[in-house]
């Protein structure tokens, strides 16, 4: 992938010829504590909800008419708005985003408020999605990322039209960069096309105001129980607050996250709980990188009768790890592993737009894959080994959903 | 060995180059499908589902799915996994009612070492019975000892705290009157956790044969050197020994014979609706790609009638979420609305849904052009990695088997008009002959209609 700065206007692009879909996504960033929990995600939605040129019906008919393929998000660190469309119709997905960014009225927002709160009431009636909410909300406490779907419940009715127009003018203030990935004969006249279409964007390095949040901030193991009676699993979910893609440690914890949970059908907890002892359809560590923080978490979905069993299981798969490291061949298994991943996951116009266009606006540059790739080769074993100590040592933060009568303390 | 008794090139639309399809002397396919990558996909896939189970073995295809992966008379339980997953493997396998398959996506340098173990697996299933667990009564305690069986047995109540998978399961229930579609492909706790491993290898033996496989690799390769390859592996067993299962009668049904509304409860606040229509098989090419367009027009997007309708035009809409899908099969499609909505507004939401079918009796051209757009569109997608082309050839190959299907689908999707459009919604979705479940709130009523 190659960088371009026309304009001010950062642009990278990937040539893929003799593929018929395009992919392009515009990131912006977000720098600062939401006004209310939920606004910019409200926003992501609101462009879609109409401009001065067209309503939002209007809209939606204009890109699907083309097939052309839009969604805009608002993550914790970053809103993308992403389009995929065949080679053809380029001009018109250009045309009718420049409308989105420029144009957009946020007439609307009452009833995308109306529709948000739904769609939130609906996503908790899943226990899973209940559980994450719940976890996610406490360990981060009163940082930014704890802005859950509940947490916007609470506040999202105060939010007026001028609260958005002011965060789109933030939004707009923190253009990072376009990234496209598809077939193009002459990248010169892609990017004067591009920087020309856009030239009211400029891509800022506007100081970042979120704090970092790397250790949890509780003193001692913190547990929350959610009755749910006629719940048939009991959904359980623990984790820590952990370092992220920009440290040193980073490293150890995808080593130690593949070799617990992450692998696949062979990762120490799958074999473990699962085949061994058939306690799960689903168990799994996960390591999820933000830019001010990260969470190592372990989640089983378990009949209820096993909470505790399940509980020791977590631990004990973590002691084994902390009292002996793990061999050679599972620590070299493990790199070739997320080597693969990263290939699988990379193999479209859409993903390599994604994932390049995200280490690109974290700032971790156009090379991170590879460096992150040559960072995996000098974990030892003995690292892993620590990570798994060090989690071991640290206050965590366990939330399980079972019925009332399976209550743990 | 086997030998090869045919190759036929095939032109797969957005593939650069022709696929190769191989039939070998006892039945078995293979179809090689060139597309560059650093990804190879390795695949096999079985005509067998729930459409081969009876009452009492319901479940079984996808226990078998779980079971090929513990092991072989070469390899120990785990082996497979493990060795594939250090290698950069994903690797897993899936169950439906026509088919099960079985896939590993691996760099494409560790093609060989792939093709070997999925082979064995495919063609050497020992089923040890310490793997699959005792058998035990599922009103009673759980057995100490919870293996495979019991992994299963969590699978099918993670499906019991799914909202949608119940609705869907009740659908599927009152759509049929006897055919093995009716049931879940998942089976039931009281079947799987009372199996026999006779059963189960009875099972495998009876439809794991090379007359009912097709293997499909996708990526770079070699293709003399894959078929070689592939005949020197799949050495399969001559199990024609056996006495073979017996499944259910099948006796195509593609009109509800007794339309009916089905209700449950649980402990959630919005409500769930699945309203479900018969059809014919997904091989009725032209009628299958008439009720795909319906689907895109119906419900695919923000643009669609139900979307913009019943969600975009209204001040405080009561559907959270709406849209509509159109499920292939062997014995006969599904056409499906799904609707997550306001409880309050139950009757309210049936009879704006039966509405919007009956409002299929006028398309307008420009509904046709976007829907036929996206057709194509949806081509070009399943084009764009290695595992989408091989699930793609897969469902060719083992739904509709007849892999030219796809090459016509696009020339049969140029045929087809407003009028033919407005046919076939005559013929199939008419809002009389459709089922529903619903899944309330607890406490909610449930009406009457």
């Amino acid at each position: 992938m190659e960088h371009y700065n026309k304009n001010n206007i950062n642009i990278l692009i990937e040539q893929m010829p003799k593929t018929p879909r395009i992919s392009i996504s515009f990131f912006f960033k977000v720098v600062k504590k939401e006004k209310f929990a939920g606004i910019n995600s409200l926003l992501a939605r609101l462009l879609l909800q109409g401009t001065k040129n067209y309503s939002a019906s209007k809209l939606a008919e204009l890109f699907e008419n083309q097939c052309i393929d839009i969604t805009s998000k608002a993550k914790q660190d970053y809103l993308k708005l992403s389009l995929v469309f065949l080679n053809e119709d380029l001009k018109e997905a250009i045309n009718l985003t420049k409308d989105l960014i420029l144009n957009s009225t946020f007439n609307d927002y009452k009833k995308e408020i109306y529709k948000m709160k739904n769609e939130i009431i609906s996503d908790l009636d899943n226990p899973k999605f209940k559980l994450t909410d719940c976890f996610v909300k406490t360990i981060f406490d009163n940082h930014p990322y704890s802005a859950t779907h509940t947490k916007i419940l609470e506040s999202i009715d105060n939010i007026t039209k001028e609260d958005i127009i002011e965060t789109h003018k933030e939004l707009l203030k923190n253009f990072h960069s376009i990234v496209f990935v598809g077939d193009c004969e002459n990248k010169t006249e892609l990017i004067d096309y591009l920087s020309s279409n856009f030239n009211f964007l400029e891509s800022n390095d506007t100081k970042n105001e979120i704090e970092d949040l790397f250790t949890t901030q509780n003193k001692e193991d913190k547990l929350i129980f959610i009755p749910k009676n006629d719940a048939q699993q009991a959904q359980i979910l623990q984790g820590w607050l952990v370092p992220s893609f920009n440290s040193p440690l980073s490293p150890n914890y995808s080593i130690l996250n593949n070799i617990l949970g992450a692998q696949g059908l062979s990762s120490r907890l799958f074999v473990n709980l699962r085949d061994k002892q058939g306690l799960a359809y689903t168990v799994r560590s996960q390591y999820e990188t933000l830019l001010h923080s990260a969470i190592f978490d372990l989640y089983i979905g378990t009949a209820p009768i096993n909470i505790n069993k399940s509980l020791l299981g977590f631990e004990d798969e973590l002691q084994k790890l902390a009292d002996k490291a793990p061999l050679n061949e599972e620590l070299i298994g493990a790199r070739e592993n997320i080597k693969g991943r990263l290939k699988y996951f990379s193999q479209n116009n859409s993903q390599i737009c994604s994932i390049q266009g995200y280490n690109y606006t974290m700032g971790l540059g156009l090379d991170y894959n590879e460096k992150f790739l040559s960072k995996l080769d000098k974990v030892t074993a003995e690292d892993v080994s620590n990570t798994a100590k060090n989690l071991l040592q640290t206050p965590k933060l366990t939330v399980i959903i079972a019925p009332e009568e399976y209550r743990i303390e | 060995m086997m030998e090869i008794i045919n190759k036929e090139l095939v032109e797969y639309p957005y593939l650069e180059k022709p696929l190769s399809i191989y039939t070998f002397d006892n039945g078995y396919k293979v179809v090689l499908a060139p597309k560059k990558s650093p990804m190879i996909n390795i695949s096999s896939w079985v005509k067998t589902g729930s459409i081969n189970e009876n009452k009492d073995n319901n479940g079984v295809s996808h226990f078998v799915e779980h079971l090929l992966f513990k092991g072989t008379t070469k390899y120990k339980a785990g082996y497979f996994d493990k060795k594939m997953e250090q290698l950069g493997g994903i690797i897993n396998a899936a169950t439906w009612k026509d088919y099960t398959f079985y896939y590993i996506n691996i760099p494409k340098e560790h093609f060989r070492i792939a093709l070997e173990l999925h082979s064995d697996m495919m063609v050497d299933a020992i089923f040890p019975g310490q793997e699959i667990g005792p058998r035990f009564d599922i009103k009673g305690n759980p057995p100490e000892e919870k293996r495979e069986r019991y992994v299963v047995i969590e699978e099918i109540r993670m499906g019991e705290d799914n909202n949608w998978r119940k609705v869907y399961k009740n659908l599927n229930n009152i759509m049929y009157q006897n055919h093995p579609y009716k049931r879940e492909v998942i089976g039931t706790k009281e079947i799987i956790s009372n199996i026999t491993q006779e059963e189960i290898v009875r099972y495998y033996k009876t439809f794991y044969t090379p007359n009912n496989i097709t293997t499909i690799v996708s990526g770079v390769f070699d293709e003399e050197k894959v078929i070689n390859l592939i005949k020197d592996n799949f050495r399969f067993r001559d199990n024609s020994n056996i006495e073979p299962c017996v499944a259910d009668k099948k006796i195509k049904e593609t009109k509800i014979k007794n339309p009916t509304v089905v209700y449950d409860s649980s402990d959630i606040q919005t409500g769930y609706l699945m309203l479900g229509a018969l059809c014919d098989s997904a091989s009725n090419l032209k009628e299958t790609i008439a009720l795909d367009l319906l689907s895109t027009i119906l419900g695919d997007g923000k643009s669609s009638r139900l979307y913009s309708t019943l969600v975009e035009n209204q001040e405080k809409p009561h559907y959270y979420q709406i849209e509509s899908c159109h499920y292939q099969f062997k014995d006969g499609d599904n056409f499906f609305i799904e609707a997550n909505f306001d409880p309050t507004k139950k009757d309210i939401v049936i009879e704006e849904l039966k509405g919007q079918l009956r409002g299929l009796e006028k398309i307008e051209q420009t509904e046709l052009d976007k829907a036929k757009k996206r057709a194509r569109v949806n081509f070009a997608q399943e084009s764009e990695t290695v595992c989408d082309i091989a699930d793609a050839i897969g469902f060719w190959m083992s739904v509709c088997e007849d892999i030219t299907l796809a090459k016509k689908y696009l020339s049969t999707l140029e045929e087809i008009d407003c009028s033919y459009l407005q046919s076939i919604a005559k013929k199939y979705l008419d809002p009389d002959l459709v089922s529903i479940s619903i899944c309330l709130p607890e406490g909610e009523k449930n009406g009457t209609l």
